[in-house]
């Protein structure tokens, strides 16, 4: 298959479906879901197909406007470019599966919401962002992409705005959010003013020739504002408003992509792919896993004590992040030994692997709030008896998370540990700390979902089909990952991390027709 | 006066000028490749004129001449229209400007108003996506509930 070809159509899927909507919707409210779905779908399996051309064929440089990126006569990119490997290829899978999941969900979920057109339109929108993050090889095109997919968010997250709290996360969220992406435009400013290209792969050559304080300076806004979007620790509050406040299908997506693709994977490709021979990687490498540090403990830390169970999930995500950056940070940290590599292939793999965890845990959560109405752990025990299903996928989910050794989380976690251990034992330590937290977090939801049923828990149900399918999805990719833990870390997660080492790579993928 | 609309000199000088900021508009939006301007600047000056619309004679009157329904699809069909432009040169590369190299059309001497390829289609639906946006944007804003319940 010819990845080339099929390449625009990522972008083109999503767009075209975004556009159309406000055209579809007048034909009505079946419609208009019909059409989310199906534009979700199709942008999954083109999603898929990249994966498996990327795998298969190497990496994937697309030109827009031409057949190659060079001008004539002219030595250097001219044009804007997406470049595809395989970490941008993962995360493009992982973004249009869990996407394509949490619109099927909508439907059951959102049923009793006005102002759907517009839900729709958003969520492909956001989609669309993220997956414009992952492909693009331009420095501009991606701060235009993570505007797209941030104002998605920020809209999305007030979206239920006859509520209070919408309204205060939303404002809180697009403040907080806005002011860490005009971070990344002063350092694209700065970086553009200093070295005159935005390719990514070129401005890496520049910046090798040439290293400046300019560079530094703008690198420091660049990890300011990524970590900002992550939802690294000091930065954190944004998130533990706008998750729980967000309609479920969206806090599904937030958590599980947002923060990922909009923080974690930008980092990852701007440190490694742009300034990887240019600035001491040792010293990036000790921030990052300082800051990783800290979430780790205050994430998974303010993770027992919250009694609003969105809220929880939401600490608890922080605290997921703060292992996948501190993989980052020991991978740059360690760079080019073993232990470096297995750290970023443990980021990565966690990153995939908490993208299903998280999303299903917010559909759970999602439906208990749809039957139920409402999110706090005191009035929900015993639910295990009305709503087996459910729980029994939060169980999942929950053991996942924590990292039991039959599903996924175990391997992913282990290479962090591993890796951490072998780096510096503090690290470990740290990690460990952390988990022993978010182990107590988690048993005591199920602590109470098992406990003696109260009486508004009596009158639930297991959800309708199409809520309810979603998660079984989710929960069975969970265990079937589980199963082949280190045949999908030999074949997938280390030549990933492999590849995002390979800063030579990444830049002759692009200068390869000069 | 009804509904906050203004007095008889401010709607004398709107019924003036409203024609004439939709004509420099629209002019705008159709030299983006030959002039300064572009899709955004000329969409946001007729939007300019659609909101001297709203001020001056009102919230009421604004309301029997804007149909929500309308201005969405036309919204939406900017972007398709800008999108499908994108894609005509799909068979060399996304964003080919196969108008300009091939025709049949706007593939005049640079320069005259027909030239430039697929830019003034772009410009037109930039333009149009713009015009419908904010209008529907501020109509919204107008619409929505009073000071107090």
């Amino acid at each position: 298959m010819n990845g080339e070809i099929i390449l625009p159509y990522l972008i083109i899927v999503p767009l075209f479906g975004a556009f159309s909507m406000p055209i579809v919707s007048l034909a009505g409210r079946k419609a208009r879901e019909a059409w989310a779905v199906l534009v979700s779908g199709i942008t999954f399996i083109v999603g898929s197909a990249i994966f498996y051309a990327v795998y298969e064929n190497g990496p994937i440089l697309y030109t827009l406007g031409a057949k190659n990126p060079f001008g004539q006569g002219a030595g250097f990119p001219i044009r804007i470019v997406w470049e595809v490997d395989l970490l941008s290829a993962l995360m493009v899978l992982m973004v249009t599966f869990v996407a394509f999941l949490a619109v099927l969900y909508s439907i059951g979920y959102m049923r009793h919401d006005t102002g759907l057109d517009k839900y729709y339109t958003l969520v492909i929108i956001l989609e669309l962002g993220m997956l414009g993050i992952a492909i693009t090889g331009d420095l501009f095109n991606f701060y235009v992409f993570l505007e797209i997919m941030s104002i998605a968010s920020y809209a999305l997250v007030a979206f239920r705005n006859d509520t209070w709290e919408g309204i205060e996360a939303g404002i809180k969220y697009m403040f907080v959010g806005s002011v860490a992406s005009s971070f990344v435009l002063l350092g694209i400013a700065l970086l553009y003013g200093q070295y005159g290209t935005l390719t990514m792969g070129y401005l890496a050559i520049k910046l090798a020739q040439n290293p400046t304080v300019v560079a530094k300076v703008a690198l420091a806004f660049f990890i300011a504002g990524l970590l900002f979007k992550s939802g690294a620790s000091p930065v954190h509050m944004w998130l533990a408003d706008a998750h729980p406040a967000a309609p479920s299908s969206i806090s599904a997506m937030l958590s599980g992509l947002v923060i990922k693709i909009g923080g974690v994977y930008a980092l990852a490709r701007i440190l490694f792919s742009i300034y990887g021979a240019s600035v001491s990687m040792k010293t990036v490498g000790w921030i990052i896993i300082i800051f990783a540090c800290i979430t780790l403990i205050i994430g998974n830390a303010m993770a027992v004590i919250q009694e609003d169970m969105k809220r929880l999930l939401a600490y608890s995500s922080v605290g997921q992040i703060g292992y996948i950056l501190l993989g980052l940070g020991i991978g740059l940290a360690g760079y080019g030994t073993k232990a470096g590599e297995i750290a970023i292939a443990g980021a990565v793999y966690h990153t995939f692997n908490h993208a299903l965890m998280k999303a299903l845990l917010f559909l759970i959560a999602g439906a208990v709030i749809h039957e139920l109405g409402t999110r706090n752990l005191n009035e929900l025990s015993g639910l295990a008896k009305t709503m087996p299903k459910t729980t029994f996928a939060f169980l999942i989910g929950a053991a996942a998370i924590i990292g039991m050794p039959p599903l996924n989380g175990f391997a992913s976690k282990w290479l962090i540990y591993e890796s951490s251990a072998t780096f510096n034992q503090v690290l470990a330590t740290i990690a460990i700390i952390g988990t022993a937290f978010c182990t107590a977090a988690y048993v005591r939801v199920l602590y109470t979902f098992f406990g003696r049923p109260s009486e508004k828990v009596m009158k639930a149900k297991d959800p309708e089909a199409s809520m309810l399918w979603p998660v079984v999805i989710l929960a069975l990719a969970i265990i079937i990952m589980g199963l082949f833990p280190w045949q999908i870390s030999d074949k997938i997660m280390i030549p990933v991390a492999r590849t995002l080492e390979n800063q030579l790579g990444y830049v002759a993928t692009l200068m390869g027709g000069a | 006066m009804n509904d906050g609309d203004m007095g008889v000199i401010v709607r004398t000088m709107a019924r003036a000028t409203i024609p004439l900021i939709g004509i420099f508009g629209a002019y705008v939006v159709m030299h983006g490749h030959l002039t300064p301007g572009g899709g955004f600047q000329g969409g946001t000056t007729i939007a300019g004129a659609g909101i001297l619309f709203l001020i001056a004679f009102g919230l009421g009157e604004m309301k029997k001449r804007y149909n929500k329904n309308l201005y969405s699809a036309l919204e939406g069909l900017g972007g398709l229209v800008f999108l499908g432009a994108a894609m005509l040169g799909i068979g060399v590369a996304f964003f080919y400007n196969t108008l300009w190299h091939n025709g049949p059309f706007f593939n005049g001497k640079p320069g005259t108003l027909l030239s430039a390829g697929y830019l003034p289609i772009m410009n037109l639906a930039v333009g149009l996506k713009v015009f419908t946006g904010l209008v529907s944007a501020l109509t919204a804003i107008a619409l929505w509930r009073r000071w107090k319940e």
